[in-house]
């Protein structure tokens, strides 16, 4: 059986990286006795699959993994079972058993909200803070230099922001961004943050900066479905925790 | 005052730790992990491993002792590894201490900093460590209520260019010694005498040696005179040995990293010590007699193991696993009871002469790797002298099994430089690596791909080749040259090491207490994870041994006499000096030494009168 699952990944687990998720989860599952389902072939893998990477140190509100079982199971008892066996960072929201068929995680996420609190270096106003960040969306392009092993690519991030507000809460800049997902490309939330502070001024103190992507969604003329709701086969529902 | 200290640490590393390399490496919350009370404890010890995480956590003895000394009540251990150089900068941009990972606890307000000495390359990181948690560097300058720093591992047994810096090593097995250190430090801290008094009793633990309280004299050519020992303390220090390694502690809850590290397995320890007798090898020396776990009890722990860590793979280790005298059956029933929940098993070592098909095959049944051989000497004659009883029959009939077995990938691994080498010798590793090829060739294997590593050379001491020197770099680094040259085939993946690299773990391996000056001086000129080919500063180096006035071809390139006084003379493997005389006496005849496993007794000293002796359980 096929399960998608969401969990968020919080605190101290925001630091395990994509790609030890993977490993973190097939050891969770072994010490639950849930047993995973494996590849064929010379070097067998769990088949253990998660949407968009989370970047390391950005904290996930809720994600998603999908996870093949050997065998049928209750989907409250494994969601109970594989529970007490992640770090404490990582808790499962809820899960639901995937229709035959549906598609991978990585084929139809294509939309992520992120929300970001960065302390301001220098104290200013809303005003200012509004009319940075309307100057930055009224831009066409916005190029931005990435840093690769080839050295500097330059690149316009702009097309990928697809709404971005912003408000002062205390001596903290808190945005909200929504971004496009997608294979061939993206932006990355730090990415935006240090191009409105190089364009337009803003005075983030960008070390400081605390990102969490809030949700990743299925886009779907201009509607944001949940990756639990597209997967579901035609009357089977997700269980909470 | 010290918690408030600690969350001063982790709201201040909190806010640059998504920037550095692996966050993971600093924030010991890892499965498993041992969180315990500080109040209620009366000793607190900090375990320091001087190299990353990944390489620290791999070490099976810094997983025996952590969870070793945590399952006393009385005692609370938490870990430290040496930060890879892109957090060291933030740490001391932001004034930040070392930190034990667990609580983020500052080092400095440690009872006992314990470091482990695999290697000799990372003596500049212990340096750095407690430069690093603001302790003084030298023992002399360090206060009452400055941590006890105490050093352990295979270095220990000739640890004199450390001499000055810490101030008790620990010789040998520790599970029943270092509790026995921890209780005297838990006296200590309650009723406190003055510090000589101190050390003077926790000298008569089995294996404590404090350098303090030995004299080391010179002569006016540079050799030792000799070593003197105070009166109260032992005048040779011997190791401590475990007895009954089958009842031994052993962890079965073990810290499972969200990192990858690098031996990411399950670790099952099935025996300790080696009596095949290759005339380089320390490890081989200093951890006899062998001693096996019995099958039952290897068993118990793999079960709690697999229930406890959920791991994919379980490593049976030793220093020669093939050599346990119940593999077999034990490798079957592991995989029997957990093959079925993708749980393999896997055998870091195989001799060529005990390897066994059929138990190769049986341990890939899960997932599949490649092969590892060590002929170490490319002809008969240099393995004899190195007392490596293989012959290239052995290794062709091994290799040939695999290739009919399925296998496409070997490895081989060689050494260059070792004692009476000639042309001819390294000649044999060109041509044995064709015949492989050859024997692939004919079996109609498919893509054979063959990987030879040859290293340096490099003397330890406590071995038969103690007193040899390591060959001249240049003279090294011209065999690594020819040997490229003759092993330039598409097929073949070539790997050596840096020469410098070698001759300085030399100079160290066999280092007196001056060189502890030079130790000092490159660290503060910048040298720091000398084991790491992109850190490895040798210019710093050959500046420091200038500055010092001090040769360090004295130490590493300069043949020793039998009646040299050793700067490890007084610390003693149980191996005599008269055994490891006469094997190296052998050795240059060509002769070779039985294991006493599978022969008579070779009279290398260790067991009589340690209540020790060899364990079989087959």
């Amino acid at each position: 059986m096929r399960l998608r699952i969401a969990y968020s990944k919080m605190e101290a687990a925001r630091f395990i990286a994509h790609l030890d998720l993977a490993r973190v989860f097939e050891r969770a599952m072994r010490r639950a006795q849930i047993p995973v389902a494996y590849s064929e072939g010379f070097n067998p893998h769990p088949k253990i699959s998660f949407g968009s990477a989370l970047a390391v140190g950005v904290e996930g509100q809720k994600e998603y993994v999908d996870i093949e079982l050997r065998q049928e199971m209750d989907i409250r008892e494994i969601l109970g079972r594989l529970q007490e066996q992640l770090p404490s960072g990582i808790r499962l929201l809820e899960g639901s058993v995937m229709a035959p068929g549906s598609k991978a995680l990585m084929a139809i996420l294509n939309s992520a909200g992120y929300l970001i609190r960065v302390p301001m270096a220098l104290p200013i106003g809303p005003e200012r803070l509004r009319e940075g960040v309307q100057a930055w969306l009224g831009r066409e392009h916005v190029s931005y230099a990435r840093y690769t092993k080839r050295g500097p690519t330059e690149k316009d991030i702009r097309p990928w922001v697809k709404r971005l507000t912003a408000g002062i809460e205390g001596e903290e800049v808190v945005l909200e961004l929504e971004v496009e997902v997608g294979n061939s490309g993206g932006v990355r939330p730090e990415e935006v943050l240090a191009s409105l502070r190089e364009l337009e001024n803003l005075p983030f103190d960008l070390d400081a900066a605390r990102v969490r992507r809030t949700g990743i969604y299925v886009q779907y003329r201009g509607q944001n479905y949940s990756p639990l709701d597209t997967a579901k086969g035609p009357g089977s529902k997700s269980e909470a925790r | 005052m010290c918690e408030q200290n600690a969350a001063e640490i982790r709201r201040k590393v909190d806010r640059f730790l998504a920037r550095v390399l692996k966050p993971g490496r600093y924030l010991g919350a890892e499965w498993n992990s041992i969180h315990k009370e500080w109040e209620s404890t009366r000793v607190h010890m900090a375990f320091a491993f001087p190299d990353v995480y990944e390489v620290g956590m791999s070490h099976l003895g810094t997983r025996i002792l952590y969870h070793l000394v945590n399952s006393f009540p009385d005692f609370l251990c938490e870990r430290v590894f040496a930060p890879w150089v892109d957090m060291e900068a933030r740490l001391r941009e932001n004034g930040v201490p070392l930190y034990a990972l667990e609580f983020f606890r500052p080092l400095k307000t440690f009872d006992v900093l314990g470091f482990t000495l695999q290697y000799e390359l990372s003596f500049t990181n212990v340096l750095n460590m407690l430069d690093l948690a603001g302790i003084p560097l030298r023992a002399g300058e360090r206060k009452a209520g400055d941590p006890w720093v105490i050093a352990g591992g295979p270095c220990a047994f000739n640890p004199e260019p450390l001499a000055p810096f810490i101030d008790f090593f620990l010789l040998g097995e520790s599970e029943e010694q270092l509790p026995q250190v921890l209780d005297l430090v838990a006296e200590q801290k309650e009723t406190p005498r003055p510090r000589a008094d101190f050390l003077r009793r926790v000298a008569q633990v089995q294996g404590v040696y404090v350098p303090e309280f030995y004299q080391v004299s010179y002569r006016e050519d540079g050799r030792l005179q000799g070593i003197e020992a105070e009166p109260g303390v032992p005048r040779v220090v011997e190791k401590a040995i475990v007895n009954n390694l089958d009842q031994a502690f052993f962890p079965t809850e073990p810290i499972v990293p969200y990192l990858e590290i690098i031996h990411d397995r399950m670790m099952l320890e099935v025996m300790r010590g080696c009596s095949r007798g290759c005339r380089f090898c320390q490890a081989g020396m200093i951890y006899r007699p062998v001693r096996e776990r019995s099958p039952q009890t290897l068993l118990g722990q793999a079960e709690k193991l697999v229930r406890s860590t959920g791991y994919e793979e379980i490593s049976l280790t030793s220093l020669s696993s093939g050599d346990y005298s119940c593999i077999r059956p034990v490798v079957g029933d592991i995989l029997a009871r957990y093959g079925g929940e993708w749980v393999g098993v896997s055998l870091p070592s195989l001799r060529i002469d005990s390897f066994d098909v059929e138990l190769a095959a049986e341990v890939q049944k899960v997932r599949k790797s490649g092969l590892t051989f060590a002929p170490e000497a490319g002809t008969q004659r240099l393995r004899n002298v190195i007392n490596k009883g293989v012959t290239e029959e052995n290794l062709m009939e091994a290799v040939g099994a695999a290739f009919r077995a399925g296998w496409s990938g070997i490895k081989l691994y060689f050494m260059i430089g070792l004692p009476t080498e000639t042309q001819e010798d390294l000649d044999g590793i060109a041509d044995l690596a064709a015949k492989v090829l050859d024997l692939g060739r004919r079996l109609g294997v498919r893509n054979v791909r063959l990987t030879v590593s040859a290293s340096s050379f490099v003397p330890k001491s406590h071995t038969p080749f103690q007193w040899e020197p390591q060959e001249a770099q240049a003279s090294l680094a011209q065999k690594q040259q020819y040997l490229k040259e003759r092993l330039r085939d598409r097929r073949i993946k070539y790997n050596y090491h840096d020469v410098a690299t070698s001759f300085l773990e030399a100079v160290f391996a066999k280092g007196d207490r001056r060189l502890a000056d030079v130790l000092e001086h490159a660290y503060r000129a910048g040298c720091r994870f000398d084991g790491w080919t992109e850190q490895f500063r040798y210019g710093l180096w050959q500046e420091s041994f200038r500055g010092l006035g001090l040769d360090p071809g004295f130490y590493a390139n300069r043949t020793l006499d039998y009646d040299d006084v050793l700067p490890w003379d007084h610390l003693e493997s149980g191996v005599s000096k008269e055994f490891l005389r006469r094997e190296h006496w052998k050795a240059l005849r060509e002769t070779n030494t039985q294991d006493c496993r599978f022969a008579e007794c070779t009279g290398c000293g260790v067991c009589p009168g340690r209540g020790v002796r060899i364990d079989l359980k087959g």
